[in-house]
């Protein structure tokens, strides 16, 4: 990777931001798994890899599954934040494998929310 | 200062105790003999820093006072001396006093120390005897070796050499260290103080699994206490201690951070969260098998 | 387009007109959306309604706090808001927005923004939230004296405890000579109950990153030290990557962006030892001797690492940074109270509903936080205290829940910000055992340099003991109170300074409660448990069985269905029977 310049990060903040918001790219949908610490001590971990089984199981191409850092509200974790192309993101709380099969198929492929295990629809904002 | 003397009394040790009872006495007309079993008074209070409650300056109260009792007509100093033996009874004590060799004559010497770094066998005034360095396995050799190549150049590299010893063997064995002080130049000594000032390291070796019950604010409301409790029950062994059969050691940390599962212990790498204390044998069994 | 008619109106068109227009200011759209008022559209029932051309977007219901996440949703990231958009009865969605809820709906956000939104690990994902362009601009078009100006007048103070001004501790190091300056990251996050410095590294190790490069073009440092706790590896490994990457884009290293500037971030981890949060100490556990704090001055700032001039700031302080560069010191200083401004990052922990991190704006209530933002105390307990600022802090009772929170405001009533650490206390919490606790933590972590701190802190603990086993004698409080003062006054660094605080507030706000213990050898909080004792009330016991069975010391006994006792001679007041109990039949007190 060579250096960058200034004009360099323009581009990058382009195309990064274009594909983090799903604009483009064949992605149809986006899984964030949170996972700080206490993410991870909840059981996050099991959760990556119960929909990293699933992606594979089901051969899905056009989800991407990604990681983050802690979303804040510890008590509920493991936490998720599923987002499909054109739509604000659901996070979905208190997760166990079985409800994380339920959440793929129904929200991420079915494209209905799985109201049941849903916190919330949206993000946070700066002030 | 009163003049006719009462009496002669002997004080034991030249610490500051020792030294303002001795002047007390003299000043009120005792004959004072103050024993000292090192070669000089002062003791601990010499090195600290500061007094409490008052934060004065240790040193500037005491050294008037050394002077004052190496000055004093009424103390007489007996330095690097012991108390062989006590006869009498109150009002009438005879006591017997050992003074240690030192060759030196103590009217005359001036403390200058230019003796000690000119000495041939300096071993003769202070004993410094250097323990031939302990023989270890070719491993371990090559391991400590390779830690210290790493770290080399680093600016500060004793704590990352010894986070690394740490971190291989899971106590840092004080036979390495030796070898570590000698291979860095840094004095062992120094070397301990680093090693036995931080709770992530240890001097002995630790169990094969490693119980920590995290005793942050928030554990602790939850009930911290009663899981440690339970644990040390279970385990029969106390906290920093490791069963007989080397299986486990149970440790408290100061919060892992996941307080949003509290109380939470860990066992190795798992992590068991909002526990109860009935849970707890179930889990050391887990472990046992 | 927004609905003026008659109906839409009185029901609040024109107020949304506004903050939409205000809304979409702010996001810079204004130059894009047009906002006009247009005549009935007839659906007077779902009003205030709104349309958006030429998406033809339908939007019903809406209320002034519908509109930010709207403009945000369907205009900045072009999607449109099902939510509020007119929905067939029958198929509604029940899932509440993020603003809807009380845990998100009062957070601010400035050194937590990028978290659970951003991979980690990836760089390009921090730039695409505007990542690096802080820097980029503090090293292309502003003097180092313009940077500091810029952090002076933004009011932001140091986020680890003290609440020192940035600006001006970073005046001072840039002032100082030398050949060579350091700035180092204090991320020896030692407070138990406290994890904000490892979420935000965890979540944005980038913005670290940022703001020590800015902070490092300001004094004038080529070379910067994060200090990490050892028992962190998911941070440490999360910003090793992110130190990798930056150097592999060029943002760390020589000549960056061609602007002449030099700069690089070597990691030290700790090995746990809670006094290395204090500056000094954290300078020469770097150094690699022992970490004991040293007399100040000279500060860091004239002579540090190494003898050199060092600037010291905490992780939270540092991730401040590039917002305010970026954003302006003005608006930085539009939020928080006259002395504090900005947000704070708390981790509100212990007997609360909603456990987790949160940063609110400075003056915030503590009621706010505890009831909109926790979420109240769980099982219908009483809410008792919240302490604040970890050993270092003290408690703030239940009387002072409308106390706005700055650190002002705090040290006036006895407690500290400290890193941001806020454990909630409920009825079942006895202050005694709590300052015990504390007390503890503080004697065992003392470097033992002062004699104040290593004996002042045992001599409490000893008392504080006493008094927990209900051999307390009159007195005791008063001593306690003396022996507090002389600790604060006589030990050289922080940690000595504040550790009678814990005791010293829970005495302030409950003394009554340490006279229980000493006077009437009860422990009101049924905690301490030398003054406690189980018994099964006869009437309530319907003989299950199901406490003789979980208790470890077979001290209950009793045939079944008949009413069981507690062999008093053989409890050891665990507490199991009292929780298994489900007839409340187990009694403590």
């Amino acid at each position: 990777m060579h250096k960058l310049k200034i004009e360099d990060l323009e581009k990058i903040r382009e195309r990064a931001r274009r594909a983090t918001l799903l604009r483009e790219g064949d992605s149809k949908a986006k899984i964030i798994v949170h996972m700080g610490t206490c993410g991870i001590s909840a059981g996050a971990r099991k959760i990556m890899n119960a929909l990293l089984n699933i992606v594979e199981e089901t051969e899905v191409k056009d989800v991407i599954v990604t990681t983050s850092g802690c979303a804040g509200l510890c008590s509920r974790e493991p936490m998720v934040t599923v987002e499909l192309k054109g739509e604000a993101p659901v996070k979905y709380v208190d997760l166990t494998e079985e409800k994380i099969h339920k959440i793929f198929s129904k929200h991420v492929l079915g494209g209905k929310i799985v109201t049941e295990y849903a916190l919330a629809i949206g993000s946070e904002r700066e002030p | 200062m009163a003049e006719d003397k009462k009496g002669s009394v002997l004080i034991v040790g030249g610490g500051i105790a020792g030294i303002q009872s001795s002047l007390d006495l003299a000043n009120s007309g005792f004959k004072v003999y103050l024993v000292e079993k090192g070669p000089s008074i002062g003791g601990v209070m010499s090195q600290l820093d500061k007094t409490f409650p008052t934060n004065d300056c240790a040193m500037c109260i005491l050294a008037p006072k050394l002077v004052g009792t190496g000055r004093h007509p009424n103390i007489e100093l007996i330095t690097n001396a012991e108390i062989e033996e006590v006869m009498g009874e109150a009002g009438n004590f005879t006591v017997a006093v050992k003074k240690k060799p030192r060759y030196v004559d103590e009217d005359k010497c001036t403390g200058c120390g230019a003796c000690t770094e000119n000495c041939p066998v300096k071993k003769m005034i202070y004993p410094l005897e250097e323990e031939p360095l302990p023989i270890l396995k070719e491993k371990d050799i090559q391991k400590i070796r390779a830690i210290i190549k790493e770290h080399r150049e680093e600016m500060g590299k004793l704590m990352p050499v010894l986070q690394h010893i740490n971190k291989e063997y899971n106590y840092l064995p004080p036979d390495l260290l030796r070898h570590i002080s000698k291979e860095l130049d840094i004095p062992l000594v120094a070397i301990y103080q680093i090693a036995t000032f931080y709770n992530a390291f240890h001097l002995e070796p630790r169990g094969k699994h490693i119980v920590t019950v995290c005793v942050g604010t928030a554990c602790h409301v939850k009930g911290a206490p009663g899981l440690v409790e339970a644990l040390q029950q279970e385990l029969n062994i106390n906290v920093g201690e490791t069963t007989e059969d080397m299986s486990f050691t149970l440790e408290t940390a100061r919060c892992f951070g996941c307080c949003g599962l509290a109380p939470v212990i860990t066992v190795n790498e798992n992590v068991y969260g909002k526990l109860k204390r009935e849970e707890i044998p179930k889990i050391i069994k887990h472990y046992k098998d | 387009m927004v609905c003026a008619g008659t109906a839409c109106v009185s029901c609040g068109s024109l107020g949304i007109k506004k903050i939409l227009e205000d809304e979409i200011q702010k996001q810079g759209l204004e130059n894009e959306i047009l906002v006009v008022t247009t005549g009935c559209n007839g659906f007077c029932g779902q009003g205030p309604i709104m349309a958006v051309q030429p998406d033809g977007i339908f939007y019903q219901k809406l209320t002034p706090k519908d509109i930010p996440h709207l403009v945000e949703e369907h205009f900045l990231k072009g999607r449109p808001v099902k939510r509020l958009m007119y929905i067939p009865p029958g198929e509604e969605n029940p899932v509440p927005l993020i603003s809807e809820i009380g845990f998100f709906q009062k957070q601010r956000l400035i050194a937590l923004r990028n978290k659970g939104l951003i991979d980690p690990e990836k760089i390009d994902e921090y730039i695409a939230r505007d990542g690096y362009r802080a820097m980029a601009k503090a090293l292309t078009s502003m003097t180092p004296e313009e940077i500091i100006k810029e952090i002076k007048d933004s009011g932001l103070r140091g986020r680890g405890g003290a609440g020192f001004p940035t600006g001006r501790k970073w005046e001072f190091c840039r002032k100082t000579k030398g050949d060579a300056k350091y700035i180092v990251c204090n991320a020896d996050e030692g407070d138990p109950g406290a994890y904000m410095d490892r979420s935000i590294i965890e979540s944005d190790p980038h913005a670290v990153i940022e703001g020590m490069l800015i902070g490092a073009k300001a004094i004038g440092s080529n070379k910067g030290f994060v200090y990490i706790r050892s028992e962190y590896p998911l941070a440490i490994e999360r910003l090793g990557t992110a130190i990798e990457q930056a150097r592999e884009y060029g943002l760390l290293g020589k000549n960056i962006f061609d602007a002449g500037f030099d700069f690089d971030i070597e990691m030290k981890q700790g090995a746990g030892a809670f006094v290395c949060g204090e500056e000094t100490s954290l300078i020469h556990s770097i150094e690699g001797i022992t970490p004991e704090p040293s007399q100040r001055p000279p500060f860091p700032a004239q002579s540090g690492l190494w003898g050199k001039p060092t600037n010291i700031n905490n992780v939270e302080t540092w991730a401040n940074v590039p917002r305010i560069i970026l954003r302006g010191a003005d608006w930085f200083a539009s939020i928080g109270t006259e002395k504090s401004k900005g947000t704070k990052v708390f981790s509100l922990v212990g007997k609360i509903n909603n456990t987790g991190l949160v940063e609110v704006p400075m003056g915030i209530t503590l009621r706010e936080i505890i009831y909109d933002i926790g979420g109240g105390i769980p099982g219908g307990k009483k809410f008792k205290a919240v302490q604040i600022g970890g050993p270092s802090g003290g408690v703030v009772p239940n009387a002072l829940l409308d106390l706005p929170i700055d650190y002002e405001r705090l040290t006036e009533v006895g407690a500290m910000m400290g890193s941001g650490g806020m454990v909630v206390m409920d009825e079942d919490t006895c202050m005694v055992d709590i300052a015990k606790y504390f007390l503890a933590f503080t004697n065992d972590e003392s470097c033992g340099k002062c004699t104040s701190c290593r004996e002042g802190s045992l001599a409490m603990l000893e008392i504080l003991t006493r008094i927990s086993e209900g051999k307390g004698k009159e007195g005791d409080i008063e001593f306690l109170e003396e022996l507090g003062k002389a600790v604060k006054d006589a030990s050289q660094c922080g940690l000595g300074q504040t550790l009678p605080n814990p005791v010293l507030s829970t005495i302030k706000h409950f003394r009554d409660e340490y006279e229980a213990h000493i006077k009437d050898k009860k422990c009101p909080a049924h905690t301490c448990k030398e003054l406690i004792s189980y018994y099964i009330d006869s009437d309530k016991c319907i003989g299950c069985g199901l406490c003789s069975k979980k208790c470890l010391v077979n001290a209950i006994s009793g045939e079944k269905k008949k009413p069981h006792q507690i062999d008093k001679s053989k409890c050891i007041k665990c507490g199991v029977c009292y929780d298994s109990c489900k007839f409340e039949a187990v009694i403590v007190e």
